[in-house]
């Protein structure tokens, strides 16, 4: 229903304004062809009646949608304010995100906790335990990495969503992606490194959450494939700047790589396996790159020899120009 | 391990801070040679605000090296966001002091405002949710805080002496300076030591280590260097740095320390 309401609106209006205007051109009207001044009385009439209907329109129209809002308020969340579907749908999801992040928080504490004394008493651990604290350790990122993936769905598929661009340091971004995997590659043998070509790349107006968002996509894949090494590059020209991850994994057949950011794609879909995540990532990543103006792409090799590799390369525009100019 | 950052100070704000993951962090923080003060207000009062008052009077009572301050204090609904509160309160009298926020949510409109206002106030303000690895809160708050200490370890038998200005190679009581490493040496190891502290992945580029080099090729002279400092600290090690070890050439972009591993 809410979607008839603005153009009833539009009408209301649009009538009320034709009144307006033959209020105010009846006695020209009138006078031009009938040249007698009983003659403007009709189009006075027909001005003030439109008036009156259209106004009328526009305020049942106004009430009218109050009271529908009003009513699809009352929801689970017991709030009565004036809430979108997507706002609503993210309230859901942050309490799920709170309830389930509790227990988890709880569970991560006591594998730390846990760690710590065993690394006081080394000898003296089972194989068994140490193989489940890694195991949550391991899984940890992904935990993270999953809701934070859902909750940035629900804002891209929002009707509302905004791409709020902001002054923001690429290389900062990249520093505390570094931060929160260097120490899962090297759980697995792997190592990052990061670099950005000039090494001060200086400013640029983006939307911090969605770049966050992609290359911590981009770099948990590279992570996840790598054999030894996750390098990520930062660069950039006059309009746009790039991030390259580049991974020397196995690689990716070429008859795969169009469905890379299909949603919920992932290579154990084609080997029928058990799915190791949920295949949002890429698909999200490519979605906030191309909703910023930008792109994601993909070139892969997937050679038995030593030069395999995959290198995602994301283009995000700078905006600088119009920041200049005052604009978005 | 060395205490590295001895005599500093981190305010922890939490509710939680009793939780074993809060207890893991201050451990790790423990480790890295910080002190941590716990809030502890007294009950009776509204919790929230129990907390901002407490918070901001040790604050002007000890004035710590940085916050770590939780966004959320207890279920009360007035209390979900009263982290911003307590944030918007420090900024305002401390503006630089830096702040490290624990969020339930990495992203979202929480994040997006505190964002926002930190930009507007121009503040050392970073974000990290409650799940990171005690390591990643280590190394927010390190570039947080910002300088360099006046040591830095690099894995057990490297001590880089900034003030100083020595290498020192061995374990524990038994290290001795490497004293080939002087000068301009000294100068690219340490670049590269307090590039690796700060953030543990970063290349450090060419263009600015050959600013510690001379002659007609700097890249060359700049080669020649590095491998005199690996050889330096092999020689104390007993041991012989390889291509990929110690300090690493990445893709003729630039150097990288890598610690050896013990």
């Amino acid at each position: 229903m809410k979607k008839f309401v603005t153009p009833i609106k539009i009408i209301g209006g649009v009538i009320a304004l034709v009144g307006v205007i033959l209020l105010i051109l009846a006695p020209f009207l009138g006078k031009n062809f009938f040249d007698l001044l009983w003659a403007v009385e009709p189009f006075t009439y027909l001005g003030g009646i439109l008036l009156v209907v259209g106004l009328g329109v526009t305020a049942a129209t106004y009430s009218g949608a109050e009271r529908f809002i009003k009513n699809s308020d009352h929801g689970l969340n017991g709030q009565n304010g004036k809430h979108s579907w997507s706002e609503t749908t993210l309230q859901y999801f942050q309490l799920f995100d709170h309830d389930l992040g509790r227990p988890l928080r709880r569970i991560i504490g006591k594998e730390r906790e846990l760690r710590a004394v065993m690394q006081a008493n080394p000898g003296s651990s089972d194989a068994g335990v140490i193989e489940l604290l890694d195991e949550i350790e391991r899984q940890t990122p992904n935990f993270r990495l999953m809701m934070s993936n859902i909750q940035v769905l629900i804002q891209l598929e929002s009707p509302e969503s905004d791409d709020e661009v902001q002054p923001v340091e690429p290389n900062e971004v990249i520093r505390r992606i570094a931060d929160r995997y260097t120490p899962v590659a090297a759980e697995a043998g792997k190592e990052i490194t990061w670099w950005s070509e000039p090494s001060e790349l200086g400013l640029v107006y983006a939307n911090t959450n969605a770049i966050e968002h992609i290359v911590t996509n981009l770099v948990d894949n590279a992570v996840r494939y790598a054999g030894t090494h996750v390098e990520v590059k930062l660069t950039k020209n006059p309009t746009h700047f790039f991030v390259r991850v580049w991974d020397d994994g196995p690689g990716i057949g070429a008859q795969y790589v169009p469905h890379l950011f299909d949603r919920g794609w992932t290579p154990e879909v084609v080997r029928r396996e058990e799915k190791s995540s949920s295949g949002l990532g890429l698909f999200i990543a490519r979605n906030l790159a191309r909703q910023s103006g930008g792109d994601l792409t993909v070139e892969s090799n997937d050679s038995p020899d030593s030069e395999h590799h995959t290198t995602f390369l994301l283009s995000l525009p700078s905006n600088l120009t119009a920041e200049l100019n005052g604009g978005r | 391990m060395s205490r590295v950052n001895a005599g500093r100070n981190i305010l922890v704000v939490d509710d939680e801070s009793e939780s074993a993951i809060l207890r893991a962090v201050r451990r790790r923080l423990e480790e890295e040679g910080w002190t941590t003060t716990v809030i502890e207000p007294e009950s009776g009062h509204s919790l929230g605000e129990e907390f901002e008052t407490a918070t901001l009077w040790s604050i002007e009572q000890t004035l710590p090296d940085a916050v770590l301050l939780d966004v959320r204090f207890g279920e009360n609904r007035d209390d979900q966001f009263r982290g911003l509160s307590i944030l918007g309160e420090i900024v305002e009298r401390w503006p630089k002091l830096p702040i490290l926020m624990f969020t339930q949510y990495a992203q979202g409109p929480d994040r997006e405002t505190a964002v926002r206002d930190s930009l507007k106030w121009d503040a050392p303000v970073d974000f990290i949710d409650k799940l990171a690895s005690p390591d990643e809160v280590v190394l927010r708050l390190r570039r947080l805080i910002g300088t360099a200490p006046e040591s830095i370890p690099i894995g057990n038998h490297i001590l880089v002496d900034v003030s100083a200005r020595l290498v020192y190679v061995g374990e524990g009581e038994d290290r001795d300076p490497a004293l080939e490493i002087q000068g301009m040496k000294f100068e690219i190891f340490r670049e590269l030591a307090v590039t690796w502290y700060r953030s543990p992945g970063e290349l450090v580029a060419f263009a600015r280590l050959e600013r510690y080099s001379e002659g007609e090729d700097p890249r060359a002279s700049l080669r020649v260097r590095i491998r005199e400092i690996k050889d330096a600290i092999g020689k104390a090690m007993n041991t012989r740095f390889g291509p990929s070890e110690l300090i690493i050439n990445i893709r003729d972009q630039g150097y990288r320390l890598v610690p050896p591993k013990s």
